[in-house]
């Protein structure tokens, strides 16, 4: 933090305080404190236990700092699974407030293992939505036949 | 245990105005991006968004308007996907509609 502009941007999010052991300046960062995290997961059963397989990025961190959870799913599975490698669990029920089973969910973008490119026909189309203003219209193409 | 499936529909419908949303994923990699676009159909408004590294999903609810903050630490959707089209919308020229907080 120390060199950047950071400190004299954003008042509101950083403040520089005395260390109360040593005395040393140092810069404390606000938290924050999401209402919701929006996850997608591979793998969830009924109650909200989640498994996401290859990386988790920072979502772990995200379910635990959130005040509830929404999970959208590849799909739905038996508890039997989370019962059988219980660490494999990268969100419990109690952090989850909904679960969404759609496959899917993550398109037009990667989710692996089940779509590992970016549909970029779809990303196309998108970029110009942005740029026209009709991502909504994008957003009922999309979801056609989920809502 | 408590079960907790719903429609799409219904959890869209958890997404209260002013609320902070986290946003999962990362890039272009397993964003909840039909849960975004999900949104924009809904009259939602003043949302905020955060994460690390957020991708597609957070440049859906910014380049739409639906939020007008985004907290982060690098705002993209990598490789061949470029830079995060929505973000940049919102966020350059004259009169921004929302407001970048980096290195949060």
């Amino acid at each position: 933090m120390w060199g950047s502009d950071l400190l004299e941007q954003n008042p509101d999010f950083y403040k520089v305080m005395e260390c109360p052991w040593t005395g040393e300046k140092v810069v404390c960062v606000r938290s924050l404190r999401p209402d919701y995290s929006i996850i997608h997961v591979q793998e969830a059963d009924i109650y909200g236990n989640a498994r996401i397989l290859g990386p988790n990025y920072q979502d772990v961190l995200l379910s635990r700092a959130s005040g509830h959870v929404i999970l959208t799913t590849e799909r739905i599975v038996g508890t039997y699974r989370m019962q059988e490698e219980p660490k494999l669990t990268a969100i419990p029920h109690i952090l989850v407030d909904a679960v969404v089973e759609l496959p899917g969910g993550a398109k037009h973008g990667i989710c692996y293992p089940e779509y590992l490119t970016v549909d970029f026909d779809l990303h196309k189309e998108y970029q110009k939505a942005v740029k026209s203003g009709e991502v909504p219209k994008f957003a009922e193409k999309m979801l056609e036949g989920r809502l | 245990m408590k079960e907790k499936v719903m429609s799409l529909d219904q959890a869209l419908n958890l997404v209260q105005d002013g609320m902070l949303l986290a946003m999962g994923g990362n890039g272009m990699h397993r964003n909840a991006t039909l849960f975004a676009l999900g949104l924009t159909l809904k009259p939602v408004k003043d949302l905020k968004v955060c994460a690390a590294a957020p991708g597609i999903a957070a440049d859906i609810l910014v380049g739409t308007g639906k939020a007008d903050r985004a907290y982060f630490g690098f705002f993209g959707l990598e490789n061949e996907a470029g830079l995060a089209p929505g973000m940049r919308k919102a966020m350059q020229g004259a009169n921004p509609t929302a407001k970048a907080t980096e290195g949060s």
